[in-house]
């Protein structure tokens, strides 16, 4: 013990590790009132985390090649010892991870955190939530299966609906006129480095955005303590007599972290394939498109919209009018009330918007 | 006080217990994932026409995983060794003219039965048995 202590003292007259911990840690004080869901954001950078993990040891085995993809995902699954858990926890936790996202993002929303002035960690938790539809639409590709292609194929080909620029926007996305190696090539170079760098680099803005206004306290439960911005000059938001984020809200985002893992091991371990329709296990062949090919379940409403325009350009601008609409949000809405109950109209156009998103995605699931 | 520093210790024991297990869950099969798959370079035999190494020459293979030699010297003996340089591993070189094996890592010398002549190599190279039946060498 007496070592470990010394050895303590011996770093900490050198860079002062028990200041930080007392300002970073024990001392960093979160509201009185503070709920589970803001332990979101840690059980999301634990997910990544696994991602980075399992995608690091995917890599050993995995062969970007668009003849030796398939068998190489094959091999991972039946040859290589524990290849079947890490690729499962590869595939499931990228959808578990958007779950957790998707949650992370309603509940600051109903709390109305993204209100000023946290207005830029609304924006930079915006694009990393396009980040990982992106990370996830390149990994699909990767394993070269039937569903990998031609999900990809319809994928990119949206784009075309894009007017003078997009048949050469969906050829330059592919590097080929059809889905092919050179696709399989960039995708590769996106989903592993490209986009993995850029989460990283967003997620540490993030996360330094939220540092640097103080965590927002939510609109209800005990009253708040919090020294309020005014508006006229940078002030930190403060909570005196808070909660101290160590132990006690460590605490609480173990907990957390705890049961989304205990909810991923269970889709892991009994039913692995819940997310992987059969097309799935098919080599890609550009020969023959299987009869039902869809997205994965988080851009079926997206799928769907096309779906119902018989003009492709239409379909694509409504998505890109609300997902504009969503990244600028805190710029549309900007009162100062943030109880979701004194918030009649937001409230109805947001259960509104949600219900729409889930009806589009079950209609998608079942046309 | 006593009573909850007791609860405290059984707890952090507990904690630290349910940490250890689930560690070793996890480094079990990663150390599984990664370990070396053997059975690849199973100790299978090969087979080589006597007619492929005349007199004064020198046939290498591949054998056990790695690479082999078998030499017939001047007069007519035939002899097998394992390839590999017992300094650092490199594959060793037929010399033809000189009737010897050089190594071209750090300039090791074996004579054609295999043993150092010069250089760094701290062991002569490894033998390999062969039987020889119907104009067929059969080593391992
Ligand atoms: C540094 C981080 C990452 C690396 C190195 C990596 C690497 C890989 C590799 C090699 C594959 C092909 C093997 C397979 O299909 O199972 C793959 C597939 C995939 N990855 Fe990643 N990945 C990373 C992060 C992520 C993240 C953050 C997500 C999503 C949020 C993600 C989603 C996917 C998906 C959906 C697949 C296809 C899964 C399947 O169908 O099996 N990856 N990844
Ligand atoms: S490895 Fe052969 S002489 Fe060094």
């Amino acid at each position: 013990m007496s070592l470990i202590k010394k050895a303590v003292d011996w770093i900490d007259v050198r860079i002062g590790t028990r200041e930080i911990v007392e300002k970073e840690l024990t001392g960093y004080l979160l509201p009185r009132n503070i709920n589970g869901w803001y332990s979101m954001g840690s059980v999301l950078l634990f997910a990544f985390a696994l991602q980075v993990v399992t995608g690091m040891l995917l890599l050993i085995y995995y062969v970007p090649d668009a003849d030796k993809a398939f068998k190489s995902v094959t091999a991972i699954m039946n040859d290589v010892p524990f290849g079947w858990l890490i690729r499962m926890c590869h595939a499931v936790g990228s959808n578990m991870m958007v779950l957790a996202l998707l949650f992370h993002m309603l509940s600051v929303l109903f709390m109305g955190s993204y209100k000023k002035p946290r207005e830029l960690n609304w924006v930079t938790g915006f694009i990393l939530f396009t980040m990982v539809q992106g990370i996830s639409l390149t990994g699909y590709l990767l394993p070269w299966s039937q569903l990998s292609f031609w999900a990809t194929t319809v994928a990119t080909n949206s784009a075309s609906a894009i007017p003078v620029a997009g048949p050469y926007l969906v050829e330059f996305l592919r590097g080929s006129p059809q889905v092919g190696p050179p696709t399989l090539g960039r995708f590769f170079a996106l989903h592993v480095a490209v986009i993995p760098a850029g989460i990283a680099a967003l997620i540490g803005a993030h996360v330094f955005l939220l540092k640097r206004t103080g965590v927002s306290a939510p609109p209800f439960g005990l009253p708040e303590t919090m020294n309020q911005w005014q508006g006229d000059s940078y002030s930190y938001e403060k909570h005196p007599g808070g909660i101290p984020f160590f132990p006690h809200f460590a605490l609480e985002d173990m907990r957390s972290i705890a049961i989304y893992m205990a909810i991923f091991l269970a889709v892991v371990f009994y039913d692995p394939y819940l997310f992987f329709p059969k097309d799935a296990f098919i080599p890609a062949n550009p020969f023959v498109t299987p009869a039902h090919i869809k997205p994965e379940w988080y851009f079926l409403a997206n799928y769907q919209t096309l779906k119902i325009f018989p003009n492709e350009l239409i379909g694509l601008s409504l998505q890109g009018a609300a997902m504009t609409f969503l990244a600028l949000l805190p710029f549309v809405d900007c009162g100062r009330e943030r109880h979701p109950l004194k918030r009649p109209l937001f409230m109805a156009c947001s259960v509104g918007g949600l219900l729409l998103w889930i009806g589009l995605s079950i209609w998608g699931h079942l046309s | 006080m006593d009573n909850n520093s007791n609860r405290r210790t059984f707890l952090g024991v507990c904690l630290g217990g349910l940490g250890a297990i689930a560690a070793a869950a996890v480094s079990w099969p990663l150390f599984r994932y990664l370990a070396p798959h053997s059975g690849g370079d199973a100790a299978g035999k090969v087979v080589i026409p006597e007619k492929d190494v005349p007199e004064g020459e020198a046939k290498f293979f591949e054998f056990a995983g790695s690479s082999a030699v078998l030499v017939r010297k001047r007069g007519g003996d035939l002899v097998a060794f394992s390839a590999v340089c017992t300094h650092l591993g490199c594959i060793v070189q037929w010399e033809k003219d000189k009737q010897d094996f050089l190594c071209p890592c750090h300039g090791g010398h074996y004579s054609a039965d295999g043993a150092v002549t010069a250089g760094p190599p701290p062991k002569p190279l490894k033998r390999l048995t062969f039987a020889v039946a119907g104009g067929n060498i059969t080593v391992g």
